[in-house]
């Protein structure tokens, strides 16, 4: 009943994993004045519990995979991950470095990649315009990162968030 | 009358609060949000799944957004003054323990700001009440927008109130640049879906409530209320836009030194001019 308005309020939450902070200023300015993604109904959250749509900067360094791996589980379904910049995308200039995993796609599910280095505002609204399409579609089933969550506790109509990031660390 | 008005009250609100984000958008030239956005907001939040911390938790946040709507009914209804003050103070007071009710640090962070901005913020409503009653005689709200208009009588009251609108309304102030979302919404940060859209619409409420309370300066003249209305709506804006950088601590001094003595000359001038 109430699923054509998420379109309307997609919430952003925003969330650097290891960026040269390009990309996140491109962010900022698609939502300041000029770009002004709040005319979409856009808002810059900092909360993942009431946010839909994760934008994600950056090479997935091994100090932060663990906190993405965190904050993508504590996001209430429908949600969509938007992969931003080259870096979160594949890795970019920073593939294959000693402490980089490449791109985001290695532990969460990305809906929409958006290259570029650093990528522009036009390309991140298209982006999240493109993001709203899917967010349309999805139900409401508990999705889970790819990789790297200690045995999720799973009983009758429940499943626990907390032990979906697990201690990555501590796995070789 | 009364009844319709306070059924409608979270409605209204919510509109207002759209026509606000418009007014703000506009006063920073931008093209800004649709003016229903909060309805597409609230019914967004409705198709969410919701996490809950504890059940305690959640319902406080049900009994925070009833006892606020309770509190305006009252003033729809016209009762006693201080009983909607203090049940305003309650609404918020159930917030506060939601807040402390949970392990999360910005919940704890935000609040403790919301029980400063309460120590702040609640004396000068309760000395606008008091000058009320001293001009009046009387508490009931039915008697003070059955009088002659109150703003002639207590201008300093009017400017103590709207010093403290743009804390009641959690415009500013706030610690550090980008923080405001980590500390004034510190309470709300655990709530999600259909619980946080409770909060929300209790948030809005506020507008409702303090933006009646200015209404009643106007007494019997129900249009020189609604301007008034529409002035402080217009400076509250312009306040929010143009001080982003006010701290707590400005704050609490900015209105416990200004405010109260504001409020407080405006009981002398009640008793003795």
């Amino acid at each position: 009943m109430f699923k054509k308005y998420r379109k309307k309020s997609p919430w952003i939450l925003h969330y650097n994993a290891g960026s040269c902070n390009g990309c996140d200023i491109e962010i900022l300015a698609s939502l300041a004045p000029k770009y002004d993604l709040e005319r979409f109904g856009v808002i810059n959250t900092g909360n993942p519990k009431q946010s839909d749509i994760l934008l994600i900067t950056g090479p997935i360094t091994k100090r932060s995979r663990e906190r993405v791996v965190e904050i993508y589980s504590q996001m209430p379904e429908p949600k969509v991950v938007i992969a931003t910049g080259s870096c979160a995308c594949t890795g970019g200039v920073f593939r294959n470095m000693y402490n980089v995993e490449d791109g985001v796609d290695r532990y969460i599910p990305v809906d929409v990649y958006v290259t570029g280095c650093a990528t522009t505002p036009e390309m991140i609204i298209d982006g999240v315009v493109e993001g709203l399409k899917i967010l349309e579609k999805k139900d409401k089933t508990i999705e889970k990162p790819l990789q790297l969550f200690k045995n999720l506790l799973t009983k009758e109509k429940e499943t626990n968030r907390r032990d979906m990031a697990g201690t990555i660390n501590e796995q070789k | 009358m009364s009844l319709l008005l306070t059924l409608l009250a979270p409605i209204f609100a919510t509109l207002l609060y759209g026509f606000e984000r418009v007014l703000k958008a506009k006063m920073q030239r931008r093209v800004g949000p649709p003016m229903l956005q909060p309805f597409y907001d609230m019914f967004k939040l409705a198709d969410k799944r919701v996490f809950i911390v504890h059940s305690f938790h959640a319902w406080l946040g049900v009994l925070h957004f009833l006892l606020l709507w309770l509190s305006i009914g009252a003033i729809m209804y016209g009762v006693h003054l201080l009983f909607v003050i203090f049940m305003h103070l309650f609404a918020l007071i159930t917030l506060v323990i939601a807040g402390f009710s949970v392990r999360s640090v910005f919940s704890h962070v935000g609040a403790n700001r919301e029980l400063i901005a309460l120590v702040v913020y609640e004396p000068i409503l309760i000395l606008i009440a008091v000058s009320f009653f001293l001009s009046l005689g009387s508490f009931e709200i039915s008697q003070i927008l059955s009088s002659d208009p109150l703003i002639y009588s207590m201008p300093l009251g009017f400017l103590a109130l709207l010093m403290i609108i743009p804390i009641k309304l959690k415009k500013s102030p706030f610690d550090s640049v980008e923080a405001h979302q980590e500390i004034v919404g510190g309470v709300e940060i655990e709530y999600s879906g259909l619980f946080y859209e409770f909060i929300y619409g209790a948030k809005v409420l506020e507008y409702v409530f303090i933006y009646a309370f200015v209404f009643l300066f106007g007494g019997n003249n129900y249009l020189l209320g609604a301007i008034l209305v529409a002035l402080s709506f217009l400076v509250i804006n312009l306040v929010d836009n143009s001080t982003a950088r006010v701290k707590y601590q400005d704050m609490s001094r900015i209105v416990l030194i200004g405010a109260t003595l504001l409020a407080t000359l405006n009981i002398l001038g009640v008793l003795y001019v």
